[in-house]
């Protein structure tokens, strides 16, 4: 291997820089001497046109490698097929991650909201079966009502002096309805007292029923299809039936008309019969069902009128 | 990040596939052959696209696929073991500007510089090959290999050189003479 034995100190500088200069790396001042020393210097000279022939050598060789089409074309096909979906592409893991969190969260949310609406439901069965099974065995199976309709001072007397000034209210608020019958009864198998006024028009009979609460009630939210009147609604035993809520009083709407005429007749009965039965409740006269005479069922100076009213042989619902 | 808006595969191929030519080539120059290098490019840019959200808009893109390229080719090399012939290669205190360069053939023909070049040391011939083919700079250089600048320079250096001498074999080989410098002075043999 020869060792150059410059006589210039210079040169030897320079070729240091040729690296540097040959790659653009220079300080604009280095350059510059490299430059003028490069005009003065014919070996140095040589020595940077043989690196740079070089390195253009290589840089032909490398254009000279012609990339296939076919591998490009095989990428771009492999890309597609990775093309994302909604849930797909590189972020394949954390979508499906995410989902699962979003499933079991929604999945929970919505066990829990079913759960509830359920059991709201049956709430709202269940209260609402006690207008619709005092209607269906008093008035539809039992028919404990007469054809024509009975006048309103006997009405008035079979109610008793607590509740004989509801007649008025549903008189008044069942327009195209007439009431035939109205008396306290019970269903057999249950202590519980019902205050019926059975009604007839739209070609079908229509029941009015108010009961004491015993510690039911009914769910808030979206179980009130009115809320302005707190109305809830249910079919059961193939009848439609509305129901509210007064301080001590279950109120029913019961018939098989369609639900949409049961609320709106409910809607229009509900608020006045609430009134009367709360300003009732809160007066010296508390309408107790236990305190009217002939609602005490086989006891002694109970009417035959009365008596009939009980509603005998049907089975509790 | 959940989702990325602008995650679309034409978007990648819009920033990713211009630099498909660069990248083969370097593959190729560096690759033992076709196939390696094909498949090489092929998981650039399929390693690319995957991490295609983690790419910044506007940012080097050519340096970002590079560096996955390398990536994938020390993977495949397992560099480490070759260490210690790297530090037989790399002495901090070079000295060879001292020693006369090598004479370059006149006429260079490709597959001489093919078969030189395959005879350099792959860790020298990545670094000649960003610096003097795809005119990365030092720095690039640095961040693309993961490497000091210090010894990016060099890496160049030395690589520069290993080549020119293993040019220099083969064309002695196949009775190519080098390029007749002109004697100057204070020079001896």
């Amino acid at each position: 291997m020869n060792v150059l034995n410059f006589n210039s100190e210079q040169c030897a500088r320079i070729r240091r820089h040729l690296d540097a200069y040959l790659s653009n790396e220079l300080l604009v001042e280095t350059t510059s001497d490299v430059l003028r020393h490069l005009e003065s210097c014919e070996a140095c000279s040589r020595e940077l046109e043989a690196r740079t022939r070089v390195r253009d050598a290589l840089r032909r060789v490398a254009v000279s490698q012609i990339p296939p089409e076919e591998l490009r074309q095989s990428i771009q096909r492999q890309l597609r097929k990775m093309q994302p979906g909604f849930f797909g592409g590189p972020q394949r893991l954390t979508w499906a991650v995410a989902l699962l969190i979003i499933v079991v969260v929604l999945g929970g949310f919505a066990t829990e909201q079913w759960i509830r609406v359920q059991r709201g439901r049956r709430i709202v069965a269940s209260v609402l079966a006690l207008g619709v099974s005092d209607h269906l065995q008093c008035a539809i199976k039992g028919h404990n009502y007469p054809n024509i309709a009975n006048p309103p001072e006997k009405l008035r007397q079979q109610l008793g002096p607590q509740y004989a000034g509801l007649l008025e209210v549903v008189q008044q608020k069942l327009p195209g309805f007439e009431v035939l019958e109205a008396h306290i009864c019970s269903v057999q198998g249950s202590p519980r007292k019902y205050v019926h006024f059975i009604t007839r028009g739209h070609g079908t009979i229509l029941s009015v029923i108010l009961t004491r609460r015993e510690g039911e009630q009914l769910p808030n939210g979206k179980w009130l299809v009115s809320g302005s009147v707190g109305l809830y609604e249910a079919h059961l035993e193939g009848m439609n039936a509305a129901g509210f809520e007064s301080k001590e009083y279950l109120g029913f709407v019961v018939s098989d008309l369609s639900p949409a005429i049961t609320v709106q007749i409910a809607t229009e009965l509900a608020p006045p019969l609430k009134a009367a039965l709360d300003a009732g409740t809160g007066s010296e006269a508390r309408l107790d069902l236990d305190a009217v005479p002939f609602a005490r069922g086989g006891s002694a100076g109970v009417s035959p009128a009365v008596a009939r009213a009980t509603c005998p042989g049907v089975p509790v619902l | 990040m959940f989702f990325h808006p602008k995650l679309r595969v034409e978007d990648f191929e819009a920033a990713a596939m211009p630099h498909f030519p660069d990248l083969y080539r370097t593959a190729r120059l560096l690759a033992q052959d076709r196939a390696e290098a094909e498949d090489l490019v092929q998981e650039v840019y399929l390693e690319a696209w995957k991490s295609f959200h983690r790419f910044q808009a506007g940012t080097n893109c050519r340096a970002w696929l590079f560096k996955i390229l390398f990536h994938r080719l020390h993977h495949f090399r397992r560099r480490w073991a070759k260490a210690a012939k790297v530090e037989a290669f790399e002495n901090p205190e070079d000295q060879d500007h001292l020693i006369a360069e090598t004479p370059v053939p006149q006429e260079i023909r490709d597959e001489d510089v093919l078969q030189a070049l395959g005879k350099v040391p792959i860790e020298f011939r990545e670094v000649v090959l960003l610096a003097d083919v795809q005119e990365f700079s030092y720095k690039e250089i640095a961040e693309t290999m993961k490497l000091p600048l210090g010894t990016v320079m060099s890496r160049l250096s030395r690589g520069r050189k290993l080549l020119r001498q293993e040019l220099a074999g083969v064309a002695q080989a196949f009775g190519i003479t080098p390029a007749k410098d002109p004697p100057r002075a204070g020079e001896s043999a």
